[in-house]
């Protein structure tokens, strides 16, 4: 576990010195936030937290979406109120803090919009997620170097492969509602999204 | 250890939560249990997070942060105990969908071989069902008037393409066509999502085309 600490500073020292990667060290500060939270009840760590990412949640609420403002309002209280009660869960040796709290408004606004569409479910978002067990030290060095790399290269995307992830990951549309909505065939939404992947480097590290 | 997995593209929007429920529901049985897809599909969610960082903030007011204050102290609901896989071979998701274990659910014979369980998942576009192969027996020829998901839960298939057995996930497009037939050795269990129903081929089956009915909910 030490050697992983240890890393992961320089590497977020190296980030911060030789290129713009902008919030590596924020990242640590909303980090602190959340142990604050799971270990004191930290109300202030919360506000803290609550003033960088309820701006941001609002923004991923209205994105491309037919959401009223009474309900953007509603998914930023819930997802903040989700990560006040599950702090204790959040592990910083394995997710940045920025990642865990979109996880938790990616899955909150998934129930909202089967909510509002009158969805009769048991099942919920968060449900069809999976322990991720990676344990093992090279791995875990390996996520934080993912991290990095992908919201550095994310920039280079032409506009065309961009636009497409915007809508897929904050629109939360599917390659065929895209396909609709752009008037372009859908063979052609899922090639772009193959290569915007590939681009940014994403595969399997052996 | 599965050999088959979602292509990219599918573990992209299952990543983004864009997925149908019931699609979403399939893949995630897969992805319990494959760690090649949990590796991938970490890296994926990083891509969302970075989109989501990149967001201009919208402004948000201080009655919004004091209603939240105000709602700390309320009592966790019981709802966010994780679904625990109890040791059973039943993962955990279908569990949560269907009570007691396969042998309790209703089938449906459909011919010699075969025995279909539809499971309702709250999804109103998609079919959800588990498929009983008997151990040789083999499904009639069919192609799909739109996409079909199978995950194999126990025991094993092959078609033209490949044999593919527990954890395997499989996704046809409209206009495949195949005709599964479950491994020698032990009977086969899959998971299949359909978003339009079956179109058999042979002559033997293709009377029934007229009356498939897509059993979403």
């Amino acid at each position: 576990m030490r050697l992983v600490a240890e890393t992961t500073d320089n590497d977020l020292d190296n980030a911060a010195n030789d290129s713009p990667v902008k919030g590596a060290r924020r990242t640590d500060e909303w980090s602190e936030c959340i142990t604050l939270i799971a270990r004191n009840e930290d109300r202030a760590a919360f506000t803290r937290l609550f003033r960088h990412f309820a701006p941001l949640m609002k923004a991923f609420a209205h994105s491309g979406s037919t959401l009223s403002a009474n309900h953007a309002d509603e998914l930023v209280q819930e997802v903040m109120l989700k990560v006040w009660q599950k702090a204790g869960a959040f592990d910083p040796s394995k997710a940045a803090a920025s990642t865990w709290v979109y996880t938790i408004a990616r899955n909150c606004r998934t129930d909202l919009y089967r909510r509002l569409n009158k969805f009769d479910t048991s099942l919920t978002a968060e449900d069809m997620g999976y322990e991720d067990e990676t344990e093992e030290t090279f791995l875990l060095l390996h996520q934080q170097r993912n991290r990095e790399r992908i919201k550095a290269l994310l920039g280079d995307l032409p506009n065309e492969q961009s636009q497409i992830l915007v809508k897929v990951y904050m629109e939360g549309k599917s390659h065929s509602e895209v396909s609709a909505e752009l008037d372009i065939p859908l063979g052609t939404v899922k090639s772009r999204v193959r290569l915007a992947i590939q681009k940014l480097q994403i595969q399997i590290e052996r | 250890m599965a050999n088959f997995h979602p292509e990219t593209d599918l573990l992209t929007e299952y990543s983004a939560g864009s997925l149908p429920l019931a699609q979403a529901a399939c893949i995630s049985v897969h992805i319990q249990h494959c760690e090649h897809c949990q590796q991938l599909s970490n890296q994926l969610s990083e891509v969302g997070a970075a989109l989501f960082d990149n967001l201009q903030p919208q402004a948000v007011g201080d009655e919004l942060l004091n209603s939240v204050l105000a709602r700390l102290d309320e009592e966790v609901p019981l709802s966010y105990a994780k679904p625990e896989g109890d040791g059973s071979s039943t993962p955990a998701i279908l569990q949560r969908l269907i009570s007691g274990d396969f042998s309790d659910l209703s089938w449906k014979k459909l011919g010699s071989a075969l025995r279909i369980s539809y499971i309702r998942t709250g999804d109103p576009k998609h079919e959800f069902a588990l498929y009983h192969i008997k151990a040789g027996g083999r499904i009639p020829e069919h192609t799909h008037r739109g996409t079909e998901m199978t995950l194999v839960l126990e025991g094993g298939f092959s078609d033209a393409d490949g044999t593919y057995h527990k954890g395997d996930f499989i996704f046809r497009r409209p206009e495949d066509v195949h005709a599964p037939t479950a491994v020698q050795s032990e009977d086969c269990i899959c998971l299949a999502v359909l978003d339009a129903p079956l179109k058999f081929t042979g002559w033997k089956f293709r009377w029934m085309n007229p009356f498939l009915r897509l059993k979403a909910a």
